[in-house]
């Protein structure tokens, strides 16, 4: 499953705080509209580099299938940073 | 004996872990051959790493934790992305990573040393100490 929304939450101490909910599921609108350009890109990009361009489709597909658990925290001197992609 | 035996050992030694803890510990780095593949890595599904740094040598205060949850897929398809670079870079990142101290060959890096790599990463803590009296213990795992 593809990522669907990053959760972005930053606490900074006597600061600006905010939590972001990130809907990556509305990517998709301009992915499929400018997917054309962005497979010509790739295509391109494969022939110049002499990379299978399928199986780079195939491992650039996997990878962003894999992206949703992906968990981030860092706490430094109060400061609180979490990143997470569901 | 290898690294991490002697680690636990030395733990031990040290006094900053019991008996009973340093046999548990190692009975976690060496398991029962017939308990080997009855945890197959498929049923891990993250890698986490966490960090625990206290920089308070260094001016700041209070401790720096890094926590970090990724998923298995990721690694799995990084290695993936790993064999689609082509050979003039591999080389290129090979030398820059020899410079830096770092023997490593992206080319020989398989899918199935990930594999092996994980069915050895039960618990891997490793306590650092930075020269200028900073701390950190850093501990990786498989969940």
């Amino acid at each position: 499953m593809t990522p669907n929304i990053a959760i972005v939450h930053v606490n900074y101490l006597g600061g600006a705080n905010f939590r972001l909910w990130l809907p990556l599921f509305l990517l998709w609108i301009p992915a499929i509209v400018l997917a054309p350009f962005i497979l010509l890109a790739l295509l391109i990009a494969c022939t110049i580099s002499g990379v299978p361009f399928w199986r780079s489709i195939a491992t650039i597909w996997a990878l962003l299938c894999s992206l949703p658990g992906t968990d981030v925290r860092v706490v430094t001197e109060g400061n609180r940073v979490l990143v997470r992609i569901l | 004996m290898n690294e991490n035996r002697k680690q636990i050992l030395d733990m031990l030694a040290a006094g900053r872990i019991t008996a009973d803890e340093a046999e548990r510990l190692i009975a976690a780095l060496d398991p029962e051959p017939g308990a080997k593949n009855t945890g197959p890595t498929t049923h891990r599904k993250y890698l986490r790493v966490l960090v625990e740094a206290d920089e308070s040598m260094a001016g700041n205060k209070g401790m720096t934790t890094v926590n970090v949850r990724v998923p298995m897929q990721l690694l799995r398809a990084g290695v993936r992305l790993a064999a689609l670079i082509p050979q003039q870079a591999h080389n290129q990142l090979d030398r820059a990573l020899s410079s830096h101290g770092i023997p490593l060959t992206l080319s020989q890096i398989k899918p199935e040393n990930l594999e092996e790599l994980i069915d050895h990463l039960d618990d891997l803590t490793v306590d650092v100490d930075g020269k200028d009296g900073n701390t950190a213990k850093v501990r990786v795992f498989c969940e």
